[in-house]
């Protein structure tokens, strides 16, 4: 076997047997949010990287997510973990209601409305007072565990997440849905020209993309028993995705994981030793500036540059697809 | 609803889609001719509020008076930032364009709340809570004011744009470049200018939405909602258009926040905006796709 598929697959043992050494809360914590941010992130690229179509409103996703899950868990009493794979998919439907809405024309469309989703879904949160609590939150009732073992079904969970992001990911490289998605990206007329369905591929591309997004919602909010506003709709998250994609390389399978991997612990890091009064901002700030400073030097992100500074390949393939040219689609 | 309720809310909606429309000009302009949305307009623009907020608390400048000296300060910065920054991005791929302005933003949210908390602040004058009666409907002086200085700017820049050598290079570069180019105007230079004009429409409108308007550093993303709902129904890059959508906005919002409530009336924005997306895919007045066969 190859180096590429044995690392991964040592790594997920790895992960697996690590909270039986490792019994101390920051670390699990910390990888725990690493998983979920790589899960989210590979769910990002489905449709940044891949499709080539920016999302600047996964955190809407998140936090309908979160939401939908403390309501149900509060109003109907359903566990968040029986809950969660379902509200991946109302998130994938509203998604895919919100990409009927933009990618059926190409271009800035997309972008404004993801832009503005978050906002609305946030006012609808804070309005329906009755329902969600409005800007007071809403509290989900505790795991009934020990102190000592509550973190692990959230890091299982995530690591589930992550394990379910790549193999679907890895699903659409090799099909031809995803070689329609790359086509969309390189020269979206032709696409469209030569038989691909770009609207709908673009649409369920999107549906796909959001879901992760929905899911670590739900599970994020069982894990701080707590959703309000402000923490589920926080703007750092699809800053965070952004970053991390084009850090690891847009377009790449293991791209968006590196990128969570690298960003996510230097992150805290940075949080950690910054004064806690003004960390919040000083953090945006110093997130902004790297997006920049990413977009301006390094838009390729590390595994792209690479892999074609090594010489072999040019500008990595980004699909492991069937070399045949997709049919008609419909 | 009784009609003396009716009036007041229209001549709030008409004095306050006047702001609207100058805050969304800018937005327009640069759309027009880069075809990217500036997702860090609005957050220009509270920077903008801030900026003339901190003149008046320490120099007691009116802010009104402060768009004097925002405005060629923001020209200048948006210049260089477009000529630094975005323009070695070029027409690669627009969505690095998208990104940046996006990081943009976030430094720019970022650098408030840093400097001056992330509580709410309004620019209150001596005249902030004056007000007149005209046949019984209630006028806000500043609004009146905000409305007058908005309609002056607007008027200012639709003659740059309509009269002067530079307003038509811009044109020419919204409509088509590549044919601009062919009949010799710069384009990359004409881009430049229009960013910056853009960004220096974005200072006057910050010290409007001050006197009127609450503002923090995460309001942003509120407006930038508002002043894109405005821009597309305008038809993207049209500065007429953008003046009727702002004021038909502006009457909207404010009948919502009188017949149905306050905290729901934003949501007229973006039912407006998605209902546009949904009848017509590229917009209002959408302008054919570039990219062809």
């Amino acid at each position: 076997m190859k180096l590429r598929t044995v690392f991964p697959i040592v790594m997920l043992g790895l992960f697996l047997v690590l909270p039986i050494v490792v019994r101390e809360g920051f670390y699990l914590d910390l990888l725990l949010f690493t998983f979920m941010y790589a899960a989210m992130s590979v769910g990002w690229d489905i449709m940044g990287g891949l499709a080539g179509y920016v999302s600047l409103g996964h955190v809407g996703f998140f936090g309908l997510g979160s939401y939908v899950a403390g309501l149900l868990v509060v109003h109907f009493g359903i566990p968040v973990f029986l809950s969660a794979p379902f509200v991946g998919i109302l998130a994938g439907i509203v998604g895919a209601g919100l990409g009927w809405i933009s990618l059926r024309a190409r271009g800035t469309s997309f972008v404004i409305v993801t832009l503005t989703f978050t906002y609305v879904i946030q006012l609808v949160a804070l309005n329906l007072r009755d329902i969600t609590g409005g800007s007071s939150g809403l509290y989900l009732p505790l795991l009934t565990l020990p102190a000592d073992v509550v973190i692990l079904p959230f890091y299982y969970g995530m690591l589930v997440l992550l394990v379910v992001a790549i193999l679907v990911s890895l699903a659409i490289r090799r099909s031809k849905f995803g070689l329609g998605l790359v086509a969309i990206r390189e020269e979206e007329g032709k696409a469209d020209g030569s038989g691909v369905n770009t609207s709908l591929y673009k649409i369920l591309a999107f549906a796909i993309s959001v879901s992760f997004a929905g899911v670590a919602g739900a599970l994020h909010a069982q894990y701080l028993n707590y959703v309000d506003p402000d923490l589920a709709f926080e703007l750092i998250i699809t800053l965070n995705l952004i970053i991390m994609c084009l850090v690891g390389s847009r377009g790449t399978l293991w791209g968006p994981v590196l990128g969570a991997f690298l960003v996510q612990p230097l992150s805290q890091y940075l949080i950690y030793l910054t004064p806690s009064g003004i960390a919040g901002q000083v953090h945006l700030v110093a997130l902004g500036v790297v997006l920049v400073l990413v977009v301006m030097f390094m838009p390729d992100g590390i595994i792209t540059t690479w892999t074609s500074r090594r010489g072999g390949r040019g500008r990595a393939r980004p699909v492991d697809a069937p070399e045949r040219l997709p049919e008609a689609a419909t | 609803m009784n009609p003396q309720l009716l009036g007041q809310s229209i001549v709030l909606g008409i004095l306050t889609g006047g702001v609207y429309a100058l805050m969304a000009s800018g937005l327009t302009l640069i759309f027009g001719v880069m075809r990217v949305v500036n997702v860090a307009h609005a957050a220009m623009i509270v920077m903008s509020a801030y900026l003339s907020w901190m003149l008046y608390r320490t120099l007691g400048l009116d802010p009104l008076l402060s768009i004097i000296v925002l405005m060629p300060v923001f020209f200048v910065l948006g210049a260089l930032g477009q000529w630094v920054v975005l323009r070695r991005l070029g027409g690669r791929d627009l969505t690095l364009t998208v990104l940046v302005s996006f990081g943009f933003a976030i430094i720019l949210e970022g650098l408030q709340g840093s400097l001056w908390s992330s509580s709410f602040q309004a620019i209150n004058t001596a005249y902030s809570l004056d007000s007149f009666n005209i046949l019984g409907i209630y006028v806000p002086l500043v609004r009146l004011l905000a409305a007058g200085a908005a309609l002056a700017l607007l008027g200012a820049l639709f003659v740059v744009l309509s009269r002067t050598n530079l307003g038509r290079a811009i044109r020419a570069t919204t409509q088509d470049p590549r044919s601009a180019a062919l009949v010799g105007v710069n384009v990359e230079y004409v881009t430049t200018l229009a960013f910056g004009l853009g960004v220096a429409m974005a200072a006057a409108g910050g010290p409007l939405l001050g006197m009127l308007f609450a503002f923090y550093p995460a309001t942003h993303w509120l407006w930038i909602g508002k002043l894109l709902a405005v821009v597309v129904l305008g038809g993207l890059g049209s500065l007429k258009g953008t003046f009727v959508a702002a004021m038909i906005l502006g009457l909207a919002e404010q009948v919502a926040t009188v017949t149905i409530s306050l905290d729901w009336a934003p949501l007229v924005f973006y039912l407006f905006l998605f209902g546009v997306l949904i009848v017509r895919p590229r917009g209002l007045f959408g302008t054919v796709a570039r990219e062809s066969l």
